[in-house]
Parts: structure tokens; C-alpha cells; sequence
């Protein structure tokens, strides 16, 4: 797998300029990453959310590879769907070469509406990668918390004010949900390390199985952050071990990156303040009045990061 | 008092004077601000604000409040409101009261996010499985985005059945000045069929499934004579139709350029009105027949004709010869102007 920039630069783009994402949106960073681990044909499913209606507005596409839309939550059942009749026109003959299938959906495709339909895809065992853009809320429709929105984010469903600290609950452990799945590989990744990322997408599209792999999209629109801070705040998440990078392969997770180094001591755990600190979103966590969520969520934070350490030693 | 908002959130103020407990949401556009208002209104005044994973969670939420004798609600549009079908299947079959405010949205499919009404058989003919109705009710001013969203908490307790609001993109997104109601509606006392966990309600069940054949038949004729009786309470408009030759019926955002296509052709000395149905389950029978009475009828719409069929359904046999269809479908309006050319063409008269 090509992983220097050089040669990264000359493979043809899949998903080409032009798209009408905000300026400052990691979604489609991430989704070039992963397309360029691949050197195979690829057909893309893609669930409702921002990138499917930003990259596809009749009668324009941002796509020059196969790509297939159907309902909010269904992108893992029509990717298996799609694979499912690969294999059967692999089987009489009627396609020669080695296809790739991968689904993009953002966390509340994922850890929400879509759960049940990545579940029953993984389960069966459907050769193909489903890609998390995870921005911790619903951003097409107007930031609206999800199952992977952070405690103490405002959102308009969970506004924060003088009786509310935004969301009141942790996000879901997606990665860990998919991993007890017990599938050949699932990874957490983030854009500003692209060659860890890229590193993850190749092992899905060639690990014969169903592959996961969660990354975190920086949204300034609802994260509140200037648009040119997206892969600070990328870079952030992974310091403060908010989203910690690593891989779990047939049965062993394993730190990657950033994270193994923060592991052996190599490198700085920042503290989570930091990243509050750096979000609009978190602004009123700042005040005396939620001083004391703030101290939660790194003694949370700092509870998974430990979790996550003991099972890299299993 | 007067006040200056959104029709979605002319919804959320209507919920408040309805007394409405709980709001169970989803996002999805054009409908979302109305979960926004009540994710910022209904936890100051300690009530309910859930959003749930997916519209199947938060209608089979509104299944558990309703039980409970609560008053509860959730509104979405296209898609969303597929996924609830199977919900209001349920509700209407245990006999719930629940109100669902559709913000219609263009399909079939993803569709766009302007305005059709494209879902009025999915709720006036009732989109889930078996022999049940919703209550239907049509606004068509931001004023009445809140005034029937209280007339639909009335009539689902009253006649204990799921209520539907169908609005649409243009009512849910405009805004027009909104006069806020006088005074809290009160519901009929909830005890004799509602489960509350405690011993005045210990007798009561709430099921839609009875396994002797027998006794699902009679539970099947028992809603439908429920329904029919739902005819006390149809709801129209009828402007300048008296006089008229011509008679517009429409619902909804549609009936407002209607309105004005009236106007402007009565200037013009066709003598046109309006007849806007308010509630479309109950059908305005009664009260289509009289407006359009030996008169041609031009059935405005954003939709393929899903609520002209219920015109020529209900309009006794004589008048139906003379209907004729003006649509708009993919999130276009009608213009004023197709309108008045259409009604002048039905006229025979000139520009």
C-alpha cells in the first residue's frame, strides 16, 4: 500500500472538488483517505447525512465511482446488497475482477438509525467497509444531539443554559460496540493522520470480512471552531484522548499512532480542558456553573483511556 | 398577545396551551424546528423532551406516554413519517391519543425538502396495516399551525385516536403574526382506560390483539363505527361559494393561492369561491355538497390527485362530471395565475 505523499498525489480522485460542503469540513478529507486505500474498483453506498446530499445535488456529482443512496439508515443493507449481487455475478462468470465495497454514513446514520442495519451487515459477514464520519451530531439537520454527541455539548436539542449542561449523557462506544461484534477488523482513525488512517482503510477493503472503522470529522458549523482549525482539532481529540486511535484485529486491539506513543509515556496526555476549551459548543462548561462537568468528563475520558490500555494487553 | 413566529413554532406554543406532557422527536427537514422549540420549552416547565434513535423509536414512545393517560406528541415529514406508519397502526388499534404533526416534504423516496402534499393518502387513507383512521387535520396560516395543533389534542382525546397535522414545508418554514391563545385546554379524564400503575386504573388494558377471531371482528367494527361518528366534527371553509360558479377546493398552503385566484377572478366577473377543507378525516361531506352544488369544481393541489379522488369520492354523483385537477408536484407551487387560467378555461371566458 502506497503511503508517501508523492505517490498518494498521482492516484486518480474518486470524489473530486467542486462538492458543496462547508469550507473547514473533514468529511470529505476522510473519504478521499479512505478511497485512495484502495487501488481496486470501488462502488460507494452512501446514507443520508451532508455528504451524501453535498456531493450528489442533481444534476451534479462529486463521484467518478459507482454510488448508491437509499434511505437514512440503510447504507450497510444496500452495500450488502450491492455485494451480494457482486458475488453472485462473480459466481457466473459475469464480472472478472476484484471489486471493493465501502459505506459512508455520519454517527447518526451509525450509532442511531443505522445501527441495526450495520449490525445485521456485520453479522452475516458481508465483505465490505463501513466508514463512520462521526461529528457528534446531526449537522444536516440542524445540529441535533445523537448517540454520539459529547456530554456537555450544546446542540438544539440539548441547548445548554441555566438548567442543562447540553447533553447529559456520554456518547455511545460505538468502536467497542462493533469490535464485541467480534468481526475480522474495526479501527478508530482521525484526518490529521492521514497515514494512519489510510494504513486502517486498506486493512478493511482487504481483510476478506466485514471492517469498521470510525472516524472523528471535525464540523466548525456545529462544533463551533474556525473553518481552518479542523485538523487542530482532529490532532486535539487524539492528544487529550478523547478519541484515542487504534485497531482491533481479529480478536486483539491494538493502540496505533499518537496513542501508543501517549501509552509508552512518549508523549504528552493533554488534558481535556484543552478541548474544551477550544469549542464554542463547550463554551458555557467554562463557567462556575458547569465547572464540575467538565472535572467528569476527564475523569471519564481518563477511565476508557485506562479500560482501553488493559485491553491492548489482553 | 400577538407574536411573530415560524409556523413550526406556532406548533410547539399550540402544544403548550394543549397541555401536551411529552414530545418525542427526530430530526429531519423542514420539521425540525418544531423539535428545537420543544427541546427549549418542555424541560423549563418540568416536562418531557426526548429524542429517540430513529421516528419508529419516538412513535412507539408516544405509545408508552399515551398509555399512561399523557398527553404527548412528535412531528416529522417525508420518510420519518413512513417509519411511524406501523406506530399509528398500533395507536390507533389500542386506541391512543397521540398527535403527529407531518411537515410535508417532497418524495416519493429522499425526495427534496420544499413542499408537496404528496403524503395525503398516507394520512387521510391511513399508511399502516389494517382497518383504522387517523384524525386529519389541514392548517393553512401559522395561526392555525397552532390553533389545530390544540384542536388535535382535543379531538385524539376525545375520540382517544392517533391525530395527524398535516402541514407542509411552506407553513412549517413562513412566518406570519400569531395570536396566542386564551386559556389551557382540558381533556376528558383519562382513569377509565389509561394505566397509571395504580389501583383506580388496575382494571384497565390497553391491546390491539384479540386472538379469537370473533372478538378482533367486533374490536374492528366497534373503530369503525367510532369513526363515522367522527362526522360531528368535520371542519370547512367556504368563501364567496354561494353565488359562485366555480368553486376552488383545496387544503393546506395550496388553498391560500387559491384564495387569492378567487379574489382576483371575482374582480375579474368570474364568479369564483373557495372551499378549503380544515379536516380531511373527517371528510367535509356534507358541506362539499353544498358549496359545490350544481357548480364546476377546479381542485387545486400539490399532490397526483390524492385529494381530488376524495373530492369526486364524496361529491355526490351529479357534480362529478365537473372536476377538473391543477397540480404542482416536486416542491413547485401552484401560481396564482395557472390557477385563474385554468378556472377561466373551466368558465369559457377569455383574459
Amino acid at each position: 500500500m502506497t503511503t508517501s505523499l508523492k505517490e498518494l498525489s498521482k492516484i486518480p480522485m474518486k470524489l473530486t472538488p467542486g462538492h458543496r460542503l462547508c469550507a473547514g469540513c473533514a468529511e470529505p478529507i476522510v473519504a478521499r483517505q479512505v478511497l485512495m486505500a484502495t487501488d481496486k474498483p470501488v462502488v460507494v453506498a452512501n446514507a443520508t447525512g451532508c455528504f451524501e446530499v453535498s456531493t450528489t445535488i442533481y444534476p451534479y456529482t462529486a463521484w467518478n465511482v459507482p454510488w448508491i443512496h437509499t434511505a437514512f439508515g440503510n447504507a450497510a443493507a444496500t452495500c450488502a446488497g450491492v455485494e451480494s449481487a457482486y458475488h453472485a455475478l462473480r459466481r457466473k462468470g459475469k464480472i472478472d475482477q476484484e471489486m471493493r465495497f465501502v459505506a459512508f454514513g455520519g454517527d447518526g446514520a451509525t450509532y442511531d438509525i443505522g445501527f441495526q442495519s450495520l449490525s445485521g451487515a456485520i453479522e452475516r459477514g458481508h465483505q465490505f467497509l463501513y466508514v463512520c464520519f462521526n461529528n457528534e451530531a446531526y449537522m444536516n439537520t440542524g445540529i441535533q444531539r445523537s448517540g454520539a454527541t459529547a456530554k456537555g455539548a450544546s446542540t438544539t436539542t440539548c441547548p445548554a443554559g441555566s438548567c442543562v449542561p447540553g447533553k447529559q449523557q456520554y456518547p455511545k462506544d460505538l468502536t467497542m460496540i462493533i469490535a464485541a461484534h467480534e468481526l475480522p477488523y474495526a479501527a478508530q482513525a482521525a484526518p490529521h493522520n492521514w497515514k494512519d488512517l489510510i494504513a486502517k482503510a486498506a486493512k478493511g477493503f482487504e481483510i476478506g470480512g466485514p471492517a469498521f472503522l470510525n472516524t472523528l470529522t471535525p464540523c466548525p458549523r456545529g462544533w463551533r471552531h474556525d473553518s481552518d482549525k479542523t485538523i487542530d482539532m482532529s490532532k486535539l481529540a487524539v492528544e487529550t484522548c478523547i478519541w484515542p486511535l487504534y485497531e482491533y484485529e481479529n480478536g486483539k486491539f491494538r493502540l496505533t499512532a499518537e496513542s501508543a506513543r501517549i501509552a509508552e509515556g512518549k508523549m504528552e496526555k493533554k488534558p481535556v480542558s484543552e478541548w474544551i476549551n477550544s469549542q464554542g459548543r463547550f463554551k458555557h462548561l467554562t463557567k462556575d456553573r458547569w465547572m464540575d462537568v467538565a472535572d467528569a468528563i476527564q475523569e471519564e475520558i481518563d477511565r476508557k483511556w485506562n479500560k482501553l490500555i488493559q485491553l491492548t494487553k489482553l | 398577545m400577538k407574536k411573530f413566529v415560524k409556523g413550526n413554532e406556532a406548533v410547539m406554543i399550540g402544544a403548550l396551551y394543549a397541555g401536551c406532557d411529552a414530545y418525542f422527536g427526530y430530526p429531519i427537514t423542514p420539521a425540525s424546528e418544531i423539535a428545537h422549540a420543544a427541546a427549549d420549552m418542555l424541560p423549563q416547565m418540568g416536562k418531557v423532551f426526548l429524542q429517540a434513535e430513529c421516528e419508529t423509536g419516538s412513535i412507539n414512545m408516544m405509545y408508552g406516554a399515551a398509555s399512561a393517560g399523557k398527553r404527548c406528541m412528535s412531528a416529522s415529514s417525508g420518510p420519518g413519517m413512513s417509519l411511524m406508519q406501523e406506530g399509528l397502526s398500533y395507536l390507533a388499534g389500542a386506541q391512543l391519543p397521540a398527535v403527529v404533526v407531518d411537515v410535508q416534504r417532497t418524495g416519493p423516496g429522499l425526495g427534496n425538502i420544499g413542499p408537496e402534499q404528496g403524503d395525503y393518502d398516507q394520512a387521510v387513507k391511513a399508511g399502516g396495516h389494517g382497518n383504522y383512521k387517523c384524525i386529519v387535520l389541514a392548517p393553512a396560516s401559522v395561526q392555525e399551525m397552532c390553533d389545530l395543533t390544540i384542536r388535535a389534542f382535543e379531538l385524539a382525546f376525545k375520540y382517544r385516536n392517533p391525530a395527524i397535522v398535516l402541514a407542509d414545508a411552506v407553513l412549517g418554514q413562513m412566518m406570519e403574526s400569531l395570536e396566542l391563545p386564551e386559556g389551557q385546554l382540558q381533556v376528558p379524564d383519562t382513569k377509565d382506560w389509561c394505566v397509571r400503575g395504580d389501583a383506580e386504573t388496575r382494571q384497565n388494558l390497553i391491546a390491539s390483539i384479540y386472538l379469537q377471531i370473533d372478538l378482533q371482528e367486533e374490536h374492528n367494527w366497534m373503530l369503525q363505527r367510532k369513526y363515522e361518528s367522527m362526522a360531528a366534527d368535520t371542519q370547512a371553509q367556504s368563501y364567496l361559494t354561494e353565488d359562485a360558479d366555480i368553486i376552488i377546493t383545496a387544503y393546506g398552503s395550496c388553498a391560500c393561492i387559491a384564495l387569492s385566484a378567487v379574489d382576483e377572478l371575482r374582480k375579474e366577473g368570474v364568479k369564483a369561491g373557495l372551499f378549503r377543507s380544515i379536516t380531511l378525516f373527517p371528510f367535509p361531506k356534507e358541506e362539499l355538497a353544498q358549496a359545490a352544488a350544481g357548480k364546476k369544481v377546479l381542485v387545486a393541489e400539490l399532490s397526483n390527485g390524492q385529494y381530488r379522488d376524495d373530492v369526486l369520492l364524496h361529491l355526490p354523483c351529479e357534480g362529478r362530471g365537473q372536476v377538473e385537477l391543477i397540480n404542482r408536484m416536486g416542491g413547485n407551487l401552484i401560481r396564482m395565475e395557472a390557477i385563474k387560467e385554468k378556472a377561466r378555461e373551466m368558465m369559457g371566458v377569455k383574459a
